[in-house]
């Protein structure tokens, strides 16, 4: 493939020249990881956090043997060695290559970027412009000369732009600042790294080295795939595979996120979960009288076949946020769905004007939450917001045409436990109906229109039609709208926090499960909590989505 | 036939009724936003609320330094505009003892006491001593008891001040005209420092946007299009990922950028982002819908992988890449939870404009107008770039993965 210009034989004594420095740099890769290993059991530094020792004897002792198989597989010129070589020096070069960006400040240097970045958006609509007039030559696609006039000439404004943005957002001052801080052993350190890793990826990577190790096609094919993928695999890992292993571990301490956690075993869990039933002898019997208040408190007590039955928990207020929960999904999801499949019906028909209406409809769920819940904040003001308004004027008309006499609740929507929690679902509905019926509005221009004439040549009316056609075509989109609505319901959050003062409502009534969580690892900072709480919450969404995927397949199979 | 087109007729007109009312639903918070956020405090808190900002007229009138407010006004059984000239003037109701049904108004600086007023006259009324006070009615002085005290304002007329008619301020109502205060915005902006939180939105918005475009079309082609062992297993458990919640992610994050020292940092508004199994999801299901030949063709000729996704895959995804661009906008542009956790109320400098629209919310819980305007600025760039890609957007939402 490669264009050969010089001497084979040569080549090749050059290729081994590098393959041996290859062989060496592993041995000596795995000598440095062993000592590395030892070294971490000998100092102090990070004494105290036997997890990340654990985590780094780990990846260490890793390397050392990738580095310990690839200096012999090289050897005996195995293709696998090389695998292993390029990996090894991958993610070297990453390790070094971020690590010296953390040591000199680059990342910290974004909150500078920030202060600066202001000045280069006009460039950046530049960029963007140049991009536009980039595009507008592909209106000329039946004369080449213009439409390339026009790609170059986008191409070059948006190369300039670029080059002004980087300019103006300080990039000369940035590297000046960076350039100051490489003074350390560290940094030198991790640069000298940086590059060496580097250039054992090029000694292994080019042609002639696939050549001499005996490099085909699927090999070549395979260590592309691992490089495209491995940007993004490596960031899952870190952000979210990691955190996610990291988090089921703190469910089981008592972390704080700051001081060594202590491992507590289920202790978490069974608080969250810990119950108790009691017998009361009479129905107002004090709740101290039958359990002990020092763990328990009072849930709930009611009149079981005549016995006077109480609960109490030890951690009330996460029945009491799952409950809200419950309570909210069970009404939020529906009112989110019911109607969104109604108005998706109607803008099916096709009629002038039904893109614009989807249009609106969109509109709330792409608006900030938090704008949003401040705008209904006002709305639900209960002496001077628009709901209340209505909801007089309403009762006014009502009155003065039925001549009846129904008096204005003035509901204080806000302060009121028994509404709290409605406002939020009022909310929530009116953000994602619109959402829900674009999706539905997808589903239904999916269903072949042969179905309905047949229907209609039989005779079905157009409610018959809707019950027999369409809703079970519609099962798919139907079962995906529910579920992702019943997800992200589950989660409910931002509008509750900016909506209600303090966040849980009055009397607790608007404390979500999520709600919750905040306030245990953030604001108390018992984070080993927050984090059980989150599973048994994971576990909850994951049986709904489970039972429901289940009942879909099953449904699926008898129609 | 007639009878037919007739309920078509019937029919679309419902439908439309319908459509158009649950638009008005739809749209009536966005139009009360920006018409509250023009307004003037005061005229945010009336009773019963109106939509448009609506400000008092002022005017000047001769003799007065001041510009005075118009009010409607009862004069010569009209109702004509005149200007407020003062308020809160003390104004007595007066009554004959003999004939407390009638009453007159006078003002009380201008009432002589009954006697003069070191030995004032007084009449006893139900056991109870009653001040006397001179009051002329018709050119004849009758001394009468003051029965209640009120206060009101004296409007003058514009064309000639010395016209002048006493009326209750506060049931009078002001001449008002439609106006505007977009400056609002500037002062929203200054007071809670709205202009470098725009900046910073912007700023981790754009970062996260491209981030996430670049790892997630490498990411997508190499699931797409490439194999290499445990790819396929490898996708598995991203799929299975998207159903995980953020809030078990968001303590261990946290104590992760902790470790890392990012707290506080845009860094951790921005990196942990840029890596979604979602974007990788979307971008692997439209790559394996591109046909194989091109590719192949390309290989042959000697082209890297690379140059096949820069010069083949890139030009013929733009939907797929719009999609997930305006979802990671999206996303990036309106997040709360995590900025809220990660970056501190006292560090103003790095807030992102929904945690300053958190703080504002409590700073300024008096004036409305500016939170709104405040909400206005964190809605509307989103909402400017809906109605510009307006295309993109809903189709995107069709087709991201939903198949009916």
């Amino acid at each position: 493939m490669a264009t050969v210009t010089a001497t084979p034989g040569h080549q090749a004594q050059n290729t081994d020249a590098w393959l041996t420095i290859a062989v060496v740099w592993h041995a000596l890769l795995c000598v440095a990881s062993l000592g590395g290993t030892f070294w971490l059991w000998q100092t102090e530094t990070i004494a105290g956090q036997s997890w990340l020792q654990t985590l780094l004897t780990v990846l260490l002792l890793l390397m050392a043997a990738a580095s310990g198989l690839a200096a012999p597989l090289i050897i005996r010129r195995d293709h696998r060695g090389r695998v292993l070589s390029l990996v090894v020096n991958y993610l070297g070069f990453l390790v070094c290559f971020f690590g010296a960006w953390h040591v000199l400040g680059i990342f910290s240097g974004l909150n500078d970027l920030a202060g600066t970045f202001g000045r280069g958006i006009p460039f950046l609509f530049a960029v963007f412009i140049g991009y536009l007039v980039g595009a507008f030559g592909d209106r000329f696609e039946d004369n080449p000369a213009q439409q390339q006039l026009f790609q170059r000439i986008g191409r070059i404004i948006m190369l300039v732009a670029f080059v002004m943005f980087l300019f103006a957002i300080g990039l000369v001052q940035g590297l000046i600042a960076i350039a100051g801080r490489i003074d350390g052993p560290l940094p030198i350190a991790l640069a000298v790294g940086s590059v060496l890793f580097a250039t054992m990826i090029w000694v292994m990577w080019r042609q002639p080295a696939a050549d001499a190790m005996n490099a085909n096609n699927s090999h070549t094919e395979m260590l592309n795939g691992y490089l495209f993928l491995s940007p993004n695999l490596l960031g899952f890992l870190v952000f979210f595979a990691g955190p996610l292993l990291f988090s089921l571990y703190i469910s089981f301490t008592d972390s704080d996120a700051f001081s060594t956690p202590n491992w507590v075993g289920f202790d978490n869990y069974a608080d969250i979960l810990n119950m108790s039933i009691a017998q009361l002898d009479a129905p107002n019997q004090p709740f101290s009288e039958v359990m002990d208040v020092s763990t328990y408190s009072e849930m709930t007590r009611f009149n079981f076949f005549g016995q006077n039955i109480v609960i109490g928990a030890e951690d009330r207020l996460f029945w009491l946020a799952l409950r809200n929960t419950i309570v909210f999904v069970l009404v939020a999801v529906p009112l989110s769905v019911i109607p969104a499949l109604f108005l998706s019906n109607l803008l099916n028909s096709k009629i002038p004007g039904m893109k614009f209406f989807r249009a609106v409809y969109f509109i709330p769920s792409i608006a900030a939450v938090v704008g949003i819940a401040l705008i209904w904040q006002l709305l639900f003001n209960a002496t001077i917001g628009y709901i209340n308004y209505f909801i007089a004027t309403g009762i006014e008309f009502t009155n003065q045409i039925l001549g009846t006499a129904i008096a204005d609740p003035q509901i204080r929507w806000l302060s009121d436990s028994r509404t709290a929690l409605l406002s939020v679902i009022i909310i929530v509905a009116w953000q994602t109906m619109g959402f829900n019926t674009v999706l539905f509005l997808a589903g239904l221009q999916n269903i072949p229109k042969d179905l309905y004439e047949a229907a209609t040549v039989d005779g079905a009316g157009s409610w018959a039609q809707f019950w027999r056609i369409t809703l079970p075509m519609l099962a798919p989109t139907t079962f995906f709208v529910v579920t992702m609505t019943t997800i992200q319901a589950m989660q409910v959050f931002d509008h509750i926090f900016i909506l209600m003062n303090p966040p849980a409502g009055p009397n607790n009534s608007t404390l979500s499960m999520v709600l919750y969580l905040y306030q245990k690892g953030f604001q108390r900072f018992e984070q080993g909590y927050a984090s059980a709480i989150a599973w048994v919450l994971f576990i909850f969404i994951f049986a709904l989505t489970f039972l429901r995927f289940q009942r879909e397949r099953a449904s699926a199979y008898e129609g | 036939m007639q009878s037919y087109r007739l309920t078509k007729i019937l029919t679309n007109t419902t439908v439309y009724i319908i459509l158009t009312v649950f638009a008005l639903f739809m749209l009536f918070p966005f139009i009360f936003m920006f018409t509250t956020s023009l307004k003037e405090p005061q005229d945010t808190f009336r009773y019963p609320p109106r939509l448009l900002p609506r400000e008092p007229i002022t005017t000047f009138v001769e003799g007065f330094d001041e510009p005075l407010p118009l009010y409607y006004v009862e004069y010569e059984g009209k109702q004509q505009q005149f200007a407020l000239a003062q308020d809160n003037i003390k104004i007595g109701v007066y009554a004959d003892p003999n004939n407390p049904d009638v009453t007159y108004e006078r003002e009380i600086r201008e009432v002589r006491p009954t006697g003069g007023f070191t030995n004032q006259e007084t009449i006893p009324i139900d056991g109870e001593e009653m001040d006397l006070f001179d009051i002329e009615v018709d050119g004849q002085v009758i001394p009468m008891i003051q029965v209640s005290q009120t206060a009101l304002g004296r409007f003058v007329s514009v064309e000639n001040p010395e016209v002048s008619v006493l009326q209750n301020v506060r049931l009078s109502q002001p001449v008002e005209n439609l106006t505007a205060h977009p400056e609002n915005y500037r002062e929203v902006i200054e007071l809670q420092g709205l202009d470098r939180s725009l900046i910073n939105t912007t700023m981790v918005t754009v970062l996260v946007v491209i981030g996430q475009l670049a790892t997630s079309v490498v990411g997508g082609y190499a699931f797409a299009r490439l194999r290499f062992p445990g790819r396929d297993n490898i996708f598995l458990v991203y799929l299975g990922t998207l159903m995980i919640p953020f809030s078990v992610l968001i303590m261990p994050l946290y104590q992760l950028m902790v470790w890392i020292g990012w707290v506080d940092n845009m860094a951790a508004l921005i990196v942990p982002w840029i890596f979604t199994a979602y974007g990788t999801f979307l971008m692997r299901q439209f790559f394996i819908t591109i046909p194989r030949e091109i590719e192949e063709a390309a290989l042959i000729d000697g082209a890297s992988r690379f140059q096949i996704l820069w010069r083949i895959f890139l030009p013929a995804s733009a939907p797929a890449l719009a999609t997930l661009g305006t979802f990671s906008f999206l996303y990036a542009w309106n997040s709360f939870f995590w900025p809220l956790v990660v970056i501190n109320t006292g560090n103003v400098q790095n807030h992102v404009l929904t945690l300053s629209l958190n703080v504002l919310r409590g700073r300024a819980s008096d004036s409305p107008n500016l939170i709104l305007a405040g909400a206005a600025i964190a809605i509307l760039p989103p909402l400017i770039i809906f109605i510009l890609g307006q295309r993109f957007f809903v189709e995107s939402v069709t087709s991201s993965g939903v198949k009916g």
